[in-house]
């Protein structure tokens, strides 16, 4: 799975303080409508009985999926699968069917109402094509969020995956994509909840 | 997630339409009821003609639908290329039969024409089985909307039967139509059931695309009254009862009329009912 080059973000829910600070950084650098994000910060939680009660938080976006549901059934291929990994879309010949909408699994895709165009996360490729990092990676006050290649064991992603043991490495469930973004939750942070989060229903 | 009311229209009016020409293809095999042929095959095209305008509608960028043609893997070509293909073969037809073209030459065209329509009722049901939405995650949602479209038609072809007022063509036709609507309402209330199924045995499993919000939550009144009631019983008892004949206050074509409007009701239900069933695995935005 990862021979390829895979650009991806690690996050460190031992670390995140669920401040938003990554949203507010996201919408700044990209732009990004009121009421529609590329990166939105969810509660878990709390869990369990009192006084023995678990939260953490989980800053979800774009899992840049390996096999990509939403690049498969655009019909112009205006979601496409960057050589690097990145999963991107092309505004230019965006149709607005919304398929790759109701491609995606984790709902984290959005419909620009004034451009008529689907948006996502893009990785901040006009920062990391430069060799900078995504704003949110900047700008995360927890220093809780990493950015690089699942395929270069050099990468910042690669080393805090390895520091922090497979067993508390988790991902968004598969639904045959393959979500590449990774989650690091240590049991004694919380416990990684596989059921839904708060606000989960749409 | 919200309703798309452009694809329920889109869906619903691509239905009606392919319903109502295989009708017409039946009645060329059939050899009777020729008074209908012209008028449905016209329905067939308008119809076809108002669901493409509803697909047109749910469009951002319209002008760009030609990108699609580069990708004929998307389920969006399909749609359109099936699309098309029908409605040239519906112009084709009505051309012979301005020509006066021979029955053999105008069956055939026909026949051919219900290829694409077949696949096209398919298709527009096989574009929402995706594995990200669970409740849709089945080949049994194409085979409705499959189905569906063959009880729209029957209803259509009823309709069509009734209003040439002809009395041989009404009296050697109403009982075969009516036999076929009700196995057709048969096999729909099976899917009906096996979609029910597959919500309850669906992965990742959530309150909000659940079986029980079918029978017993908020979506209840949409299955019981819209599907259950409306969708299947009437039409049924319509049909029996214009079959029989012991509706008194009920002539055929408007006993005929009111069971399409009953089935184009469920069909508008039942695509609501998905709508609100497709959550995806998470929605986080």
């Amino acid at each position: 799975m990862t021979e390829k080059p895979q650009k991806t973000l690690v996050i460190d829910l031992d670390r995140c303080i669920g401040c938003h600070g990554c949203e507010v950084a996201c919408k700044q650098e990209n732009g990004v409508a009121l009421g529609v994000y590329y990166n939105k910060v969810l509660s878990v939680g709390p869990v369990g009985k009192f006084p023995d009660l678990e939260q953490y938080f989980l800053p979800t976006v774009c899992q840049e999926c390996y096999d990509p549901e939403c690049v498969k059934v655009c019909p112009t291929g205006a979601s496409y699968k960057r050589a690097d990994g990145t999963v991107l879309i092309n505004k230019e010949i965006c149709l607005g069917c919304r398929y790759c909408i109701m491609a995606c699994p984790y709902g984290v895709r959005s419909f620009n109402q004034e451009k008529k165009v689907v948006e996502k996360c893009t990785l901040c490729t006009q920062l990391t094509d430069i060799g900078e990092k995504p704003a949110c990676v900047k700008n995360c006050c927890g220093k809780a969020r990493f950015f690089g290649d699942l395929a270069d064991p050099n990468s910042d992603v690669s080393r805090v995956l390895a520091e922090a043991g497979s067993d508390s490495v988790h991902s968004l469930p598969d639904a045959g994509n393959h979500p590449s973004v990774r989650y690091i939750l240590h049991r004694k942070t919380a416990t990684w909840q596989d059921g839904h989060v708060r606000g989960d229903f749409s | 997630m919200s309703i798309e009311w452009a694809l329920v229209g889109f869906t619903l009016f691509v239905g009606l339409s392919v319903g109502t020409f295989g009708g017409v293809v039946a009645t060329e095999w059939w050899g009777k009821a020729t008074e209908v042929r012209l008028p449905g095959a016209i329905a067939a095209l308008v119809a076809l003609a108002i669901g493409g305008f509803s697909s047109v509608l749910h469009l951002g960028h319209p002008e760009r639908i030609f990108g699609a043609l580069g990708h004929p893997t998307s389920g969006i070509f399909m749609e359109s290329l099936m699309l098309g293909l029908f409605g040239l073969d519906i112009l084709a037809y009505l051309i012979a039969m301005r020509r006066d073209a021979s029955d053999q030459r105008r069956k055939t065209i026909a026949t051919i024409g219900m290829v694409p329509a077949i696949l096209l009722a398919f298709a527009v049901g096989d574009t929402y089985v995706l594995a990200s939405r669970p409740a849709w995650d089945t080949l049994i949602l194409p085979v409705i909307y499959l189905v569906s479209a063959g009880v729209m038609g029957c209803f259509s072809l009823s309709v069509l039967i009734a209003r040439t007022k002809v009395v041989e063509t009404i009296a050697t036709t109403t009982a075969a139509v009516n036999r076929v609507t009700v196995y057709a309402l048969g096999v729909q209330t099976v899917l009906l059931i096996a979609y029910l199924v597959h919500l309850a045995i669906a992965p990742y499993a959530d309150a909000s695309r659940s079986a029980t919000r079918v029978l017993a939550g908020d979506l209840a009144p949409l299955f019981w009254i819209g599907l259950v009631l409306i969708g299947l019983l009437a039409p049924a008892m319509l049909t029996t009862l214009l079959g029989r004949k012991k509706a008194e206050n009920l002539t055929p074509l408007s006993s005929a009329q009111l069971g399409l409007l009953c089935v184009l009701v469920a069909g508008v239900a039942f695509r609501v009912m998905m709508f609100s069933l497709g959550s995806s695995i998470r929605h986080f935005f």
